[in-house]
């Protein structure tokens, strides 16, 4: 029997706890997208696959939009595919056909497993940001298709704009640690 | 803050990077002794000078070579090794 995955953030999860709470605080909106679909390749061949298969691959480091797929190019073979909720047919029918292939394609990293997915918002973005992460992520400062692969909130993630907001993919096991340091960091802003 | 230029990521916090060790030849399986083995898996030379090192980049796995004055700690360049030729 498959079952339903349980995220961490979910009532009975790893990381469902009194102390972290999603939604607006402070000027700062936390949204949780752990459940929502990508799929990621890596090694040799994922990005021949991708591109014979229609997926147009941007320059490494570089975020793509197009067919109901948000491509990150987040190195030469290792490219996620994140879901447009728009779209949900466009991820799956990719999946699929990577199952039904033969080699080379690459292997799946695993990234609807392995990455917590938050997506921050709101009017104190940009301080939050800037108290968790060395890049300069302001607007006019990191483009609008550039995808940082950097240190954020004391861990290893990826982050990219979603419209006037913007995406945090990082290990799943840190779900808990990344959450009270965002809030933590931000509660003391105002009294400075 | 110390920065390292990585060749995909730009200039980074020294922090984001893990050292690899000097570029060397491997020892050759077939001749080395037991001795010389262990030393070359456990041991560096670590002479004055410019010196190239492998470093990580750790949020993207990415492996490249840094030219680093030993005396200055200054990095002179940085590279992808499988994209330019080494000197």
């Amino acid at each position: 029997m498959i079952t339903r995955p349980l995220y961490p953030l979910e009532p009975g999860g790893s990381a469902h706890a009194e102390d972290i709470h999603l939604g607006a605080a402070e000027g700062l909106t936390i949204e949780d997208r752990t459940a929502a679909p990508r799929f990621g390749l890596k090694g040799p061949g994922s990005a021949d696959w991708l591109a014979a298969n229609g997926v147009a691959l941007p320059a490494i480091n570089r975020l793509a939009r197009a067919g109901g797929l948000v491509v990150l190019r987040l190195g030469a073979n290792d490219i996620t595919l994140l879901g447009d909720p728009g779209a949900p047919d466009a991820l799956d029918a990719v999946r699929r056909r990577w199952d039904m292939a033969s080699a080379p394609k690459g292997y799946s990293s695993w990234r609807e497993e392995s990455w917590a997915w938050l997506r921050l918002s709101g009017p104190r973005l940009n301080e939050t940001l800037a108290r968790h992460c060395a890049l300069d992520l302001r607007p006019g400062r990191f483009a609008d298709d550039a995808i940082g692969q950097t240190r954020f909130a004391h861990v290893e993630a990826v982050l990219v704009r979603a419209g006037a907001g913007f995406d945090v993919l990082f290990d799943i096991t840190a779900t808990a640690g990344v959450l009270r340091d965002l809030r933590r960091a931000h509660r003391g802003h105002g009294h400075r | 803050m110390k920065l390292l230029t990585c060749p995909m990521n730009g200039p980074r916090n020294i922090d984001e990077f893990q050292y690899l060790g000097p570029v060397r030849d491997d020892a050759d399986p077939d001749t080395a002794s037991d001795a010389a083995w262990a030393r070359h898996v456990f041991r560096a030379a670590n002479p004055p000078g410019r010196l190239l090192e492998w470093w990580r980049h750790v949020p993207t796995n990415f492996v490249f070579v840094a030219e680093r004055d030993t005396v200055s700690n200054d990095v002179i360049r940085t590279f992808d090794p499988a994209t330019a030729e080494r000197p």
